[in-house]
């Protein structure tokens, strides 16, 4: 009896990533066209609608990069976390605690002047998200809690705390009864670039080359990292991992409360219970296709929104959103698993005892990079 | 070197799209046609006088086979068949984020719509701005509030008449004096549902108290079915709800208990505890939209019909409705499409006893469209 063990390959060259999300966003297309040919989908037809709906002319670009700014965000707040082993699930609600936070400045402040309350919108909302991520920064670096946890049952709390401002405190006696939270102060709408794209683009494209450096090229990042993959030797470098953890949390909360408050300043008028849109899990997936690295999460994040811009659109097609959603899903899924395959390679062992799959021995060497 | 990868990355994606989509070209003659029609189709005119409708419907939640969604998914087939128009449409659209305004834009720029219905309240502020852009597509908007004096327009039905006629056959079934409600959001038009079953269900139960649990969802099993079952287990006999999945009567007839369902009959779901729906008919509205804007006589309104206009109705009642109970249900509903009487006529009372309406009274559209109190039965929280 001989069974598949997945080994990890002796040299992980940088480019087999890229190339393991090509190849499999290939197979996933391959497959999808089968999937659409069965569900009585033109697959070429679909597939252009697509591609035309998320690349070509400036409303397309727009509407990719629309999408691409929480994406972006939402990835490196992760990716910040997990530059250091962990793991931040809640970015939807730090999204909707920074937004929170934000539009509640706005409220007291909104005699302020456009850039003036821009400005004090975004601060404050970094602070709401560091907010909500302080108590499970602490539960983690001072008792060991872990992160996980905490951080996901918190964005059902921020969830609900929108909930109640809106039905309670906040609720907006000009809406005839509707519990809605009023629109936010006219002046505080970020100033856009093109089509929907507003400064929020750049202020994720800033944060990106600025964490990407600081992780990669600091001593900062690199103790960030070591603390991650060791401890001990961190320790023993004299790091300090309670400040680490509680640094690494704090900023991915931080960062998560900006990507709220771009929404609501730059694509939503108010604050909802929905502001979050799900940008925030959704970052985790372009956290973990980006291998934890900011300079991958621009890349994934783009294509993540292309791929779901592109999957929106062919709705009016006809392409059922179950169709659709599958798609998107196979599309992700395809290349997270070829990620897997270019790091990890399949040996067949004999019974247990004969060579077994516990240890980790490398035989031959991994495959090269195919040149491109 | 990650500059090159990405290069690369982006290259080969690129290549990779050319190919899918050449290849389809070569075998798929059909592939060129939607750019055919966009390029000589006739731009839309300041009047569409006779233009051929293209109907395009938001969603937002699945068509399934019951509830909401399903509900407006049997207008537009109503209204297609009717019409002769073409009718188009997209489920599953978040209220929230790009989604919505993209779904739209895509219908009026690709597929040439030029009416849309959208038929969730989160919408509006989108409707709104979209009617903007596009003053010459025509944009209907279910359960909201805003409109312009060109094309935008917004219908809604008055549930709470077919409500208040089910809460008449709740009130007579129930045995422990005690009905649940599983309830959506603390809007306007849920409370006004609540508080219209209530009246019904006292009328021909004077003792009977309605419980109120708020799930803040529209569609989710799970939570609903959840929320039934704590009712029933408090002492409930009949649930009843403001949601578009049939999981409070499934709850329902594993306790052994009944159900008024919502949207549309979902007898068939638990047949046996099944009592009867309020449900909407959407279609003879959507018919007519789009036969106006053939006919280019449309104009946008605040349209609030009842059951005068069968919009809303009543789903056939479960054979064990007291024959009596039945009859008076009948001269009611009879009495609201005639427009002698209607649900919130005086004296009522709200939780705390206040009058509400004056003896004799009848509420004004206005207060009722914004209503915020329970009236006196309800046990719950008017705000959630």
């Amino acid at each position: 009896m001989i069974r598949p063990v997945l080994v990890r390959r002796d040299r992980v060259l940088p480019a087999t990533q890229s190339f393991g999300f090509v190849v499999g966003i290939l197979v996933a297309l391959v497959l999808g066209a089968i999937l659409l040919w069965v569900s009585g989908n033109s697959p070429a037809e679909v597939y252009e609608r697509m591609f035309d709906s998320a690349f070509v002319g400036t409303d397309s670009l727009s509407r990719t990069l629309e999408r691409t700014t929480p994406l972006a965000l939402t990835g490196l707040s992760v990716a910040v976390a997990g530059s250091m082993g962990l793991w931040n699930i809640g970015a939807e609600g730090q999204m909707m605690a920074g937004a929170t936070v934000a539009t509640g400045v706005a409220m007291m402040a909104d005699g302020l002047s456009g850039p003036a309350l821009i400005a004090v919108m975004l601060a404050s909302g970094v602070a709401g998200g560091m907010l909500l991520m302080l108590g499970p920064a602490l539960a983690r670096s001072h008792l060991g809690v872990s992160e996980i946890i905490t951080t996901l049952m918190l964005v059902y709390v921020a969830i609900r705390v929108v909930e109640w401002l809106q039905v309670g405190p906040w609720k907006d006696p000009g809406s005839l009864g509707f519990p809605r939270i009023e629109e936010v102060p006219g002046q505080a709408s970020l100033p856009g670039l093109f089509g929907r794209v507003n400064i929020g683009a750049l202020i994720a494209l800033g944060l990106l080359i600025v964490f990407s450096l600081a992780v990669s090229r600091t001593a900062w990042g690199y103790e960030l990292r070591l603390a991650g993959s060791s401890p001990d030797t961190a320790r023993y470098a004299g790091v300090s991992l309670r400040r680490k953890v509680l640094t690494a949390l704090l900023l991915s909360g931080g960062i998560a409360g900006l990507a709220g408050t771009i929404q609501l300043t730059g694509a939503e008028v108010r604050l909802t219970p929905g502001l979050s849109n799900g940008f925030g899990f959704s970052g985790i997936i372009v956290a973990a296709l980006a291998l934890m690295r900011p300079s991958g999460v621009a890349v994934v994040a783009f294509v993540f929104g292309a791929v779901q811009v592109g999957g929106q659109s062919i709705q009016t097609l006809g392409v059922s959103s179950a169709i659709s959603d599958i798609l998107q899903a196979m599309i992700l899924f395809g290349a997270l698993v070829a990620a897997v395959f270019f790091n990890y390679r399949i040996r067949w062992t004999g019974p247990l005892g004969e060579s077994s799959g516990e240890e980790i021995e490398q035989l031959e060497p991994a495959v090269e990079e195919p040149d491109v | 070197m990650a500059k090159k990868l990405l290069l690369k990355l982006l290259v080969v994606l690129a290549a990779l799209t050319l190919i899918a989509v050449g290849c389809g070209n070569d075998d798929d003659d059909a592939a060129p046609e939607p750019e055919a029609t966009q390029a000589p189709a006739p731009e839309p005119t300041e009047a569409p006088m006779d233009d051929e409708v293209i109907a395009a419907f938001v969603f937002v939640g699945p068509v399934g086979d019951a509830g909401w969604t399903w509900a407006h998914d049997q207008g537009r087939r109503l209204a297609e068949d009717r019409t002769g128009a073409t009718t188009l449409f997209v489920e599953n659209v978040p209220e929230d984020g790009p989604d919505f305004r993209n779904v739209v834009v895509d219908f009026i720029e690709d597929e040439n719509a030029n009416v849309i219905f959208a038929t969730s309240f989160g919408y509006m502020d989108a409707m709104e701005e979209l009617a903007g852009e596009y003053p010459d597509v025509v944009f209907e908007h279910a359960s909201g509030y805003k409109m312009n004096d060109t094309n935008f327009g917004n219908f809604f039905g008055r549930m709470y008449q077919p409500r208040y006629l089910s809460g008449m056959a709740a009130g007579a079934l129930t045995e422990t004096n005690e009905i649940g409600y599983v309830a959506a959001f603390p809007i306007p038009e849920v409370l006004r549902g609540i508080n219209a079953f209530t009246l019904g269900a006292q009328r021909t139960n004077p003792d009977v108290e309605v419980h109120v649990t708020w799930t803040f969802t529209w569609f989710d099993p799970a939570v609903e079915g959840d929320s039934a079952a704590a009712l029933l287990e408090a002492g409930a006999d009949v649930i009843a709800m403001h949601q578009d999945s049939t999981a409070p009567g499934l709850a329902a007839q594993d306790a052994g208990a009944r159900w008024v369902s919502y949207n549309s009959d979902m007898s068939a779901f638990a047949p046996d505890a099944f009592i009867t729906a309020p449900v909407w008919n959407w279609g003879p509205y959507y018919a007519r939209i789009i036969d106006a804007v053939a006919a280019g006589t449309y104009a946008p309104g605040a349209y609030w019909g009842g059951m005068d206009d069968g919009i809303v109705a009543l789903a056939p009642l479960a054979a064990d409705v007291p024959a009596d109970v039945a009859a008076e249900i009948d001269e009611v509903a009879a009495q609201l499409t005639d427009g002698s009487w209607d649900v919130f006529t005086g004296e009522i009372r709200d939780q705390d006893g206040n009058v509400v309406v004056a003896e004799g009274e009848t509420m004004e559209d206005g207060p009722m469209l914004g209503m915020e109190f329970f009236v006196e039965g309800v046990v719950g929280s008017a705000t959630g």
